[in-house]
């Protein structure tokens, strides 16, 4: 039987709230993080903390695993603010929304704002919004 | 009130790294990985992650701000051009004028108590020049 498909992220409405359960900022992803970008600064280790954009993709990556991107998608900005550092055995909740819709051209702009928490802390410890430009159905199609 | 100054980081990319990057971030886009499906695409070729490239640039932060940055930084972008698997990019901060209200009229918890904050324009180019990545960088002044 094949799987059903995801729903497509540009088929989700302004709102739309993802809950994805919470996950542990394991040593396992930070290294394999670290080797794929090359950055072997040591203020990482000197602080305890995550490098923030390696929290940010780990938080994106569990955000769109609940959805589907069209082809052709294309990630056109990105925000992310630390409020404060994220340690790097931290386990992480993660809640997020599509903040803003558009449609323009028979382009759909999306905008994911996300906000992780570390270690059940009651403030987000990082927030991001990213912007994803994609294709309406019917152009895909054509 | 003079922003410390931020030095340029450069990296060679190549279709290794970006098969790391996408087994770490578990984001596996044929755009990224599969040489044959992407030299069919628009693109003609395989792009880095533009999260990948932009790390580059949170590197240069972090590299020059220290923990200031990993706790207190805040970073706006927007991706220009996609970079390609063999690029070289270049990462790099102008100062701007630091500002007792930076970013926003609403106090945040990028700006220390009295509300100052460093401010830096950032961009990511290639070995052509061309920018890939351009926007803005915010550490709490003293932070």
């Amino acid at each position: 039987m094949a799987a059903p498909s995801r729903t497509l992220l540009s088929d989700l409405p302004k709102g739309h709230e993802f809950s994805p359960p919470p996950f542990d900022l394991t040593r396992e992803y930070l290294n394999a993080y670290a080797s794929a970008t090359r950055d072997s600064n040591t203020v990482y280790d000197e602080t305890g903390l995550a490098p923030p954009l390696a929290v940010a993709a780990r938080a994106l990556g569990a955000l769109l695993d609940e959805v589907e991107l069209p082809p052709g998608s294309l990630h056109t900005g990105q925000e992310i603010e630390m409020r404060a550092g994220v340690p790097r055995s931290a386990r992480l909740t993660l809640s997020g929304r599509i903040a803003q819709r558009s449609e323009r051209g028979g382009l759909i702009i999306a905008v994911l704002q996300f906000d992780v928490t570390a270690n059940d802390g009651t403030e987000p410890a990082l927030t991001g919004r990213t912007t994803v430009v994609m294709r309406q159905e019917q152009e895909r199609q054509a | 009130m003079t922003a410390p100054a931020v030095a340029p980081v450069t990296k060679q990319l190549s279709q290794q790294q970006v098969n790391e990057y996408a087994d770490a971030s578990d984001d596996h886009n044929p755009i990224h990985v599969d040489e044959a499906f992407a030299a069919a695409s628009p693109l003609g070729g395989t792009i880095a992650h533009g999260m990948l490239v932009l790390a580059t640039i949170s590197e240069m932060m972090a590299a020059s701000l220290g923990e200031a940055w990993l706790t207190n930084g805040k970073l706006k972008v927007r991706f220009r051009a996609p970079a390609r698997t063999a690029d070289t990019v270049t990462a790099s901060a102008k100062a701007l004028t630091a500002s007792a209200k930076a970013l926003t009229a609403s106090a945040t918890p990028q700006e220390s108590a009295d509300g100052a904050a460093y401010r830096y324009a950032v961009e990511c180019r290639n070995q052509d020049g061309e920018v890939l990545i351009s926007g803005t960088a915010q550490v709490a002044a003293g932070g």
